[in-house]
């Protein structure tokens, strides 16, 4: 147990606390895109009018240029210049002043995939209907969660098993560190920061292990059933005639077409079926708003438009569905209450993808995902600092480069992210590509960072803590501040301003901002009193002797 | 276990655990799909149900063969057991057409 | 309203996570001194206030909002405490004698 905890924690903990760092900040993603693309920063809104301002702005979209030569390359030649549309989407959140609109058009011709599509996007402001600017890059949403979704590593899915085989790998620490560290109540609140390192961060290790361990290990779990149809994708191809004729028997059932009629009709009012749909939810007792709406099968005699309610009231996902017919307005099918194992489902799914409307339970959140981030850090620290002296002492260099590493993804990681926000107020507005800068931007200084932490954690310097780490906490304790800085100059939007207004997407991370900056200067001038103190080394080596015989050290031992 | 284990032995276990593991995990699911379909809960339910606790399962025999003596009986539950319960799965999903 | 019973509900927490940790004989002679004694009785009592403090909290939870929601933010609530308890007794212990200053 203690192998698998130390070394499925090691190797796999520096793509869990990347994982974890930047679902921290997917919890206000929408609010960090806000600061990203000043443009967008006004209060958000209902969904505007289908039939006067959606609808024409659907007719024009067109697909991904980039999914477009994919495609063509797919069906090994030419592609008709007008792909048919197959399918709308509107989507909306309590949180978002922008609208997010989806289309997907059909790809005739693929030997292989009858089914193949196509995808296209747009994102408006719903007060005019005006399209945002497609470089408008959304750090929060576009940059930052995908990074914790899949690390950005799209091909062949390849980044979703890597995060997922992450998950798991968290799961077994977190059941064997239970096995290890037994007295999980006894020591619960054991935290003991004037021993010497290796004990005070394995205090630290436990405790923010064991008392976010709820929140770890469901976040670990849910998120790997979210994605299970990639993992253990049985629909697609064990079970693909039972699952197909669920879907046409289930389509059937609830009087939806599965496929189009190949006949054109006209769209009815969507309005007027949102209207119905938010007086049959209010009928029930959960008046609420639109947050989701599709319209299958466009301009077919079988379209039907689906109209989701926002759950932002409570954990469980959007849900609730009504289907109109889209040729008549009427009612084809009201969902019924969702069976038992969806609504846990259900309930699972939406306490990691949190669409609610609670601002404490976010920030818990957060909260959560940065213990976890502390947690893995004190696990490498722990690893480090026990078997440097063993390394330098045997000619090793394994304890460095692991260190280097772990430099790389706690510190470095932080730096890349302020490094990015940076870029982003300063890369002039008119500059071609400006979102791909701002990537190239966090890619380029993450390197750096690897390379300073390197170069800096050299053989001589292996016995102390690297300083490295003081070095890049400096470094950080600089850029917070001067992105916070940068944001009043290039927007006007100072901390004032947006405090009296109480516009917090901002203030919100301009707060936070000099809050990290604040804990990296203090962590920086401990490490500076730290490294002078081992100007005795005499008195270190004593502690750590008399510290081995401790019976709850005997852990620290076998790790 | 030390760092000092062989590490053929090493990359066998983790093996076992993590590909045994997966094709365990593969088993259960497919299994427990058609199983839940004969009695009668509909398809979408009876993946949902059997994707909560796949992972669960997954988990448990991970762990499960780290606590083996030897890797090789950790190869045969978990790779067997999970071929097992896919050929089963497979004979019940043929026979339900 | 709400921000009002969910600010209540945090410092039950707080409170009756204290009252445990207090339970525990290291962290008494943390926050009371090195000689100081704890007896039995006390400790059960200590447990008992750190109990219904957690559950008040959760009621207090409840109450602020739709159960599914309440729940995660009592959970949270209680590691969020936790971690303050940890880090009070580990660099102010002090400041939490006056929890258990009617304690003789």
């Amino acid at each position: 147990m203690a192998w698998l905890h130390t070394w499925f924690g090691l190797v796999l903990g520096y793509v869990l606390i990347v994982v974890f760092f930047f679902g921290s900040l997917s919890v206000f993603d929408r609010e960090i895109d806000r600061w990203a693309l000043p443009e967008t920063r006004f209060a958000p809104q209902p969904m505007p009018s289908f039939d006067r301002m959606l609808s024409p702005i659907f007719k024009q979209m067109k697909p991904e240029p980039a999914e477009l030569e994919a495609a063509r390359a797919r069906v090994g030649g030419s592609l008709p210049a007008e792909l048919a549309v197959m399918n709308w989407a509107v989507y909306t959140t309590h949180r978002d002043p922008v609208l997010a609109m989806y289309a997907e058009f059909a790809v005739p011709n693929n030997p292989n995939d009858p089914d193949d599509h196509v995808h296209g996007h747009v994102t408006i402001d719903p007060r005019n209907g005006r399209l945002l600017g497609d470089d408008q890059l959304k750090v929060g949403s576009e940059f930052f969660y995908p990074m914790h979704i899949s690390l950005h590593v799209t091909w062949k899915d390849l980044g979703y098993w890597i995060v997922g085989l992450a998950a798991l790998a968290m799961l077994a620490a977190l059941v064997s560190g239970l096995v290890i560290h037994r007295r999980i109540f006894r020591e619960f609140f054991t935290l003991r920061p004037r021993k010497h390192v290796q004990r005070s961060t394995l205090d630290l290790h436990n405790l923010t292990g064991v008392v976010a361990l709820p929140f770890h290990f469901f976040f670990a779990l849910t998120g790997l059933t979210i994605f299970a149809g990639i993992y253990l994708p049985v629909s697609e191809t064990m079970l693909k005639p039972q699952a197909q004729a669920a879907a046409v028997h289930e389509a059937k059932a609830k009087g939806l077409p599965f496929k189009p009629a190949g006949v054109a009709a006209p769209l009815a009012s969507v309005d007027a079926m949102v209207l119905e749909a938010k007086r049959r939810w209010a009928a029930r007792g959960m008046a609420g708003e639109v947050g989701y709406l599709y319209v299958n099968h466009v301009g077919d005699r079988n379209s039907y438009v689906s109209l989701y309610r926002a759950g932002s009231d409570r954990v469980t996902l959007v849900g609730q569905p009504i289907h109109f017919e889209g040729t008549t307005g009427r009612v084809l099918y009201e969902e019924p209450p969702s069976s038992a194992v969806a609504s846990v489902n259900d309930f699972l799914t939406g306490l990691h993808l949190q669409h609610f409307e609670h601002w404490l339970l976010r920030w818990f959140y957060v909260f959560g995902g940065l213990t976890g981030c502390v947690c893995i850090a004190t696990g490498f620290i722990f690893f480090v600092e026990k078997r440097k002296r063993q390394h330098a002492q045997a000619g090793v260099s394994g304890a460095r480069w692991v260190d280097a590493f772990a430099v790389t993804s706690v510190t470095g990681m932080l730096i890349a992210t302020l490094a990015m926000l940076i870029a982003n107020r300063v890369l002039p507005i008119e500059l071609a590509q400006r979102g791909d800068w701002q990537k190239a931007s966090f890619w380029g200084v993450w390197l750096l960072t690897f390379a300073h932490a390197a170069a800096r954690g050299a053989m001589p310097r292996m016995t102390r803590l690297s300083p490295a780490w003081r070095e890049q906490c400096l470094a950080v304790a600089a850029l917070a501040p001067a992105a916070v800085i940068l944001n009043w100059v290039t927007t006007g939007d100072h901390l004032l301003k947006t405090l009296a207004e109480g516009y917090w997407p901002v203030a919100g991370l301009d707060l936070a901002l000099l809050a990290v900056g604040s804990i990296a200067a203090g962590a920086a001038v401990r490490l500076r009193r730290g490294e002078r103190a081992v100007a005795a080394p005499a008195a270190s080596l004593d502690e750590a002797a008399a510290a081995g015989a401790g019976t709850a050290d005997r852990e620290a031992a076998r790790a | 276990m030390t760092t000092s284990q062989p590490t053929v032995g090493v990359v066998s276990r983790v093996a076992a655990a993590l590909l045994g593991g997966w094709l365990f995990a593969w088993g259960f699911v497919t299994l427990g799909i058609m199983l839940l379909l004969r009695a009668g809960m509909p398809y979408s339910d009876a993946r949902t149900l059997t994707y909560l606790l796949a992972f669960l399962v997954y988990l448990a025999g991970l762990c499960w063969s780290f606590a083996m003596r030897r890797a090789r009986s950790a190869w045969l539950t978990l790779a067997g057991g999970g071929a097992a319960m896919t050929a089963l799965a497979w004979w019940l999903a043929r026979a339900s057409l | 309203m709400r921000s009002l019973l969910r600010a209540c509900a945090l410092l039950c927490s707080l409170g009756g996570l204290a009252w445990l940790a207090l339970a525990m004989e290291v962290h008494w002679h943390q926050v009371r001194g090195g000689r100081a004694s704890l007896a039995p009785h006390k400790a059960r009592l200590l447990r008992v206030m750190g109990a219904l403090a957690l559950s008040g909290s959760l009621v207090l939870c409840l109450r602020a909002d739709h159960a599914s929601m309440a729940v995660l933010v009592w959970v949270m609530s209680l590691a969020v405490s936790s971690v303050g308890v940890a880090f009070a007794l580990a660099w102010r212990p002090r400041s939490l004698s006056w929890l258990v200053g009617w304690v003789r």
